[in-house]
């Protein structure tokens, strides 16, 4: 298992993001699926080692990344969307991508073809020596995902990473993630349920900071059988889960 | 529980890329630094404030490195603080710092290149801006070789500030950071001053401090005596100390870097901070040497008390007038100045066989006063004349035709003293023909020298008895032989003197036997 996360807790003053959630993925494309507020961002943010947890035990790619070494191992390793990615506006795309490249200690052997690789992956090859601030937000945001991958990573975190991709682009991605789940363990947090029916092969439904269910799309889509709001199967069961979560 | 071992090659290869990556690191953020935008800034600020006010100073490398020094510093650190409060502040401006932070290379590690680069580009800038100055100088100065210290105490100074500007930046991150950093600079390196009271203050350490403060650059420092870098390795001291401790305060945070690392910016900031501290100290210490620099015991060599071993530069006049060489520009004014006296004087016993200059002294007085003193002419009939040119005395700056009939009015009432013996107690003749020998000479209506004063200076003062004399009342038989003897042709009155010289110093001539 590539995630075990055991009584996960995250607390932010008197808010409580994340409750004593357990999870655990091997590789695959994983979907944290939740409303807003839901605790995906915070749980993601845990598992991407920004933030500590305040209470329960993770450990990811066999490591505990609570110590220092093997949290700097899991980095060379990981790779993270946030949900707002930055970036530098005067930096290229190749510039900007070759700079998380070096940062997480790819060989210096391999990061050329790492950076073209990437940036080809996201479709960006054309404009790699564009500036970032001339992009656009979509392409922003591929250019977020290119500097993710730049390192092949075994644990690939994505925070709504297809926001503001056309459908065209959404297609490519689905794919692209079918792709990378081959061999890493992929998490993407998404409040779109059609991405997750479309590319997870395991899904994950948040709320109030609990994991309210754990199981399949085709699983998710058969709660709904019946019951709940929406226009398609996984939509329903979406809305049914969540509305047997809060009564 | 999965057991994970890092084998040797692969730490090997982990080493070899974080070696591999930094450079590249540091072309990519020399790049995009705020610095390159700012140099075209700093050096507009140093040709405003610092090149055209130093090369319209005389050209003594003292006097050009300290004016280097103190409007350089602020031409570069001001700028530099609020670029590196830029690069600071840019993680989180630009919203990265979680896609940073969980990457492989420590927190500390990533934050020292964007300082570095900041610092690279301030520093490429200020040594351009200091071989221009120092070329233009060496062209202009006829003496002596450039001063290393004064420039080295900005660049030091350059890297604190940007270490300041770039740790405000990354703990107070926001858009507002740089440009209050940038005041905030500016205010840190004005002020430091204004607590100097007298040549012993903690804040001499400040890197615009060259010398005892508001004497400004003098042209006697370092010219005859070496430049004693005391000052400068306390403020370079200082400088370095607190960039470490800066540095090191990047270091600190849990997270920042591994348990050994950590432990290396705590020790860094520690010794930094010891470093800053002693530096401080030291520069309590210091007091105003009698060569017009700041003496700081700890650090003082005895070798630099030793004056400069120079060939003076000589004229051609009847008695040779002799300057260090690096005042070698006023040699032609002053000789020219004092020709028409020397003419007269030459080969009469008592007179010197070489007019020579002569250091002055400093001394500290009240408050931030300093008192500059230099022996007086010796009385005794020693084969030397020492004079002091007035561009050694605090006061405004001064052309070499200045200079010279300053000389004039200082030391031709003195020349003629020494020749003739006019002292109290002289006969009438004596005072007529030493008056004769003024007036001919072209100051005979000076009669004493009220040297420039600074506005902190406490005034020259001369040591030894001023020369005091008879006056010589218009309208009396004395001021009449005078009149008479001064109309001579020059080579019938030096003629004369050649013959009764000797006579008229033992009090035997009488104003009737005057030609």
């Amino acid at each position: 298992m590539n995630v075990e996360i055991e009584g996960l807790t995250r607390r932010f003053g008197s808010a409580t993001a994340v409750a004593a959630v357990d999870l655990r993925a091997g590789p695959g494309v994983f979907g944290l699926l939740g409303p807003n507020g839901a605790g995906k961002t915070s749980l993601l943010r845990m598992m991407a080692t920004a933030v500590p947890p305040s209470a329960g035990t993770l450990r990811l790619l066999g490591r505990d990344p609570g110590r220092y070494g093997p949290r700097t191992e899991i980095r060379r390793m990981l790779g993270y969307l946030p949900q707002n990615p930055g970036y530098y506006p005067g930096f290229t795309v190749a510039e900007f991508v070759e700079y998380f490249a070096l940062l997480k200690e790819v060989p210096p052997a391999r990061i050329r073809v790492a950076v073209t690789t990437a940036i080809d992956r996201v479709g960006l090859g054309d404009r790699r020596k564009s500036r970032l601030r001339t992009l656009s937000g979509g392409m922003l945001r591929r250019a977020g995902i290119a500097q993710a991958i730049v390192n092949e990573p075994e644990l690939l975190l994505l925070d709504e990473p297809t926001a503001g991709l056309d459908p065209e682009q959404r297609v490519a991605f689905r794919a692209l993630l079918r792709d990378l789940g081959q061999r890493a363990t992929v998490v993407v947090s998404t409040h779109l349920v059609e991405d997750v029916a479309a590319a997870c092969a395991q899904v994950a439904l948040m709320d109030q900071g609990k994991i309210v269910f754990h199981g399949t799309p085709d699983a998710l889509a058969a709660r709904g059988n019946g019951q709940g709001a929406g226009d398609t199967p996984i939509e329903r069961g979406y809305s049914a889960v969540l509305a047997a979560a809060r009564s | 529980m999965t057991a994970v071992i890092t084998s040797p090659a692969a730490s090997r290869q982990t080493r070899r890329a974080k070696g591999l990556a930094t450079p590249r690191l540091l072309w990519l953020e020399l790049r995009h630094n705020a610095m390159a935008w700012l140099v075209p800034v700093a050096i507009g600020l140093f040709w405003l404030t610092t090149y055209h006010k130093t090369v319209a100073m005389a050209p003594f490398w003292d006097v050009r490195a300290d004016s280097l020094q103190l409007n350089a510093m602020l031409d570069f650190a001001i700028p530099v603080t609020g670029a590196a409060a830029w690069m600071g502040s840019r993680e989180a401006r630009s919203r990265l710092t979680d896609q940073v932070t969980i990457t492989a290379r420590p927190r500390w590690a990533r934050l020292l290149i964007p300082w570095a680069a900041t610092t690279i580009w301030a520093l490429t800038a200020y040594l351009g801006c200091v071989a221009w100055l120092y070329v233009e100088t060496a062209h202009q100065a006829p003496w002596g070789g450039p001063l290393w210290w004064p420039v080295v105490v900005p660049a030091v100074g350059v890297a604190a500030f940007a270490a300041l500007g770039f740790v405000v930046g990354t703990y107070l991150p926001s858009r507002f950071t740089a440009p209050l950093a940038t005041i905030a600079a500016f205010f840190i390196l004005a002020l430091s001053t204004q607590l100097i009271h007298g040549s012993q203050s903690y804040w001499n350490v400040s890197p615009i401090v060259t010398g005892p403060w508001d004497m400004g650059p003098q042209p006697g420092v370092a010219t005859f005596y070496p430049f004693v870098p005391d000052l400068s390795i306390a403020q370079v001291m200082f400088l370095g100390g607190l960039t470490v401790a800066l540095l090191g305060a990047l270091g600190l945070p849990a997270g920042a870097a591994g348990r050994a690392l950590r432990a290396a910016a705590a020790g860094l900031t520690g010794a930094g901070l010891l470093a800053a501290g002693t530096a401080v100290g030291l520069a309590g210490t210091g007091t105003l040497g009698t060569h017009g620099m700041i003496d700081i015991p700890a650090l003082h060599d005895a070798a630099s008390d030793r004056p400069f071993q120079y060939t003076p530069v000589c004229s051609r006049t009847a008695i040779p007038v002799c300057l260090n060489p690096a005042y070698a520009g006023y040699l032609a004014a002053t000789a020219h100045a004092l020709a028409p006296l020397l003419n007269q004087l030459a080969g009469l016993p008592g007179a010197p066989a070489r007019i020579v200059q002569d250091s002055v002294t400093y001394q500290q007085g009240t408050g931030n006063c300093v008192a500059v003193l230099w022996r007086g002419p010796s009385a005794s009939a020693t084969s030397l004349f020492s004079v002091v040119l007035a561009d050694q005395l605090p006061g405004p700056a001064m052309t070499a035709a200045q200079v010279g009939d300053q000389v004039a009015s200082m030391y031709v009432p003195d020349l003629v003293t020494r020749v003739i013996g006019d002292r109290p107690g002289a006969s009438q003749a004596q005072s007529a023909v030493a008056r004769a020998l003024e007036m001919s000479s072209g100051t005979s209506s000076f009669m004493s020298f009220q040297g420039p004063q600074g506005p902190n200076s406490c005034g020259p003062e001369e040591q030894g008895a001023p020369s005091q004399r008879l006056e010589v009342a218009p309208g009396t038989p004395a001021y009449a032989a005078a009149k008479r003897f001064a109309a001579l042709p020059p080579a019938t009155r030096h003629a004369w003197l050649m013959r009764h010289a000797a006579a008229l110093r033992a009090g035997q001539i009488t104003l009737a036997q005057l030609p």
